[in-house]
């Protein structure tokens, strides 16, 4: 298994010198085709995705976060860092299941 | 409450039993319920903590690679990335709780140093490359992490309705028609023994005229 990352340029670039594949993205539907690819290489165990990237395709994302058991999908902040506003992890589950923890 | 039901008492046994199994079930999935939300809770809270190393992590991975881009120009950075043998692998397997799956990953490297000539590069690539091997290894951990917790929060969610419709509607309405079906089996029980006092009353009544 390996990983893969759809992400902007630096993050293909970066990831790549520790020998991780990946593809650029910038659009939704490069988004798309880039997460379709990756979804077919049976090989793939972890995408790692940029978090702007997968809010264009939020759907797609979820529907494999939720029901697939591969792979797994990592968001990750791109070159910019943590987006403000964003949700934490305890503020994702709040959401998720209703109760606060 | 179902009032549609004939009041027997092998419907009020039936009723009887479905009662005593739905309590079962409920205590079940009480149990179930609070062993996710203590196994969610403990994931949460590393989650939060590894999510803050990537971002750190993530942070100065990106500001090394700038530096090696600024020194060397983008296209040779390129250029080394390409002609760098390293190979990430993960494990993934599979752990169960309460029947929900979820991941475990393992990651590891295979390197076949020296990756280039340190000959015209820039120190700082060696630092980039140092930075995302970094990166990847908790990468791993918040991935697995991140997927158990959408999985477990799901399950949660799930159990919590099943304990709902259990607790506030399923049970209580069992209760309600068994108490229906007592209440008009004492009933009908009270009118028999009225009526077999009346017929007994009766038939001594013409005892006695047909004695006199």
């Amino acid at each position: 298994m390996k990983y893969f990352v759809i992400g902007d340029e630096d993050a293909v670039l970066g990831f790549g010198l520790v020998g991780v594949q990946g593809v650029k993205a910038e659009t939704p539907a490069e988004a798309e085709t880039a997460f379709n690819s990756a979804l077919e290489d049976s090989d793939v165990g972890i995408i790692i995705i940029d978090f702007k990237i997968a809010d264009m395709i939020r759907p797609l994302v979820d529907r494999y976060i939720f029901t697939e058991q591969f792979p797994l999908i990592v968001e990750v902040p791109g070159r910019e860092g943590r987006l403000p506003g964003r949700p934490g992890i305890r503020a994702m589950v709040n959401e998720a299941i209703g109760i606060k923890l | 409450m179902k009032t549609n039901i004939a009041p027997t008492k092998t419907n009020l046994l039936s009723l009887g039993h479905e009662l005593k199994f739905a309590r079962l079930g409920y205590e079940l999935l009480d149990q179930k319920r609070n062993i996710l939300v203590i196994e969610l809770l403990n994931l949460v809270d590393q989650a939060a903590d590894h999510e803050e190393k990537v971002e750190k992590a993530l942070a100065e991975a990106y500001r090394t690679l700038e530096e090696a881009v600024i020194d060397m120009g983008k296209l040779k950075v390129t250029q080394v990335a390409s002609a760098i043998n390293i190979e990430s692998r993960v494990k993934i397997t599979q752990r169960k709780v309460m029947g929900v799956g979820l991941p475990v990953v393992d990651t590891g490297f295979d390197d076949y140093p020296p990756y280039y000539s340190p000959m015209n590069n820039s120190f700082w690539i060696d630092s980039s490359l140092n930075e995302f091997k970094a990166v990847l290894q908790i990468m791993g951990k918040l991935a697995e992490l991140k997927i158990s917790i959408m999985r477990l929060a799901r399950e949660v969610k799930k159990t919590i309705r099943k304990v709902n419709a259990l607790e506030k509607i399923a049970i209580p309405e069992l209760r309600e028609t068994v108490k229906y079906i007592q209440n008009r089996l004492e009933e009908n029980e009270r009118d028999m023994i009225i009526l077999l006092k009346m017929i007994k009353t009766r038939l001594e009544k013409k005892k006695e005229k047909s004695d006199n």
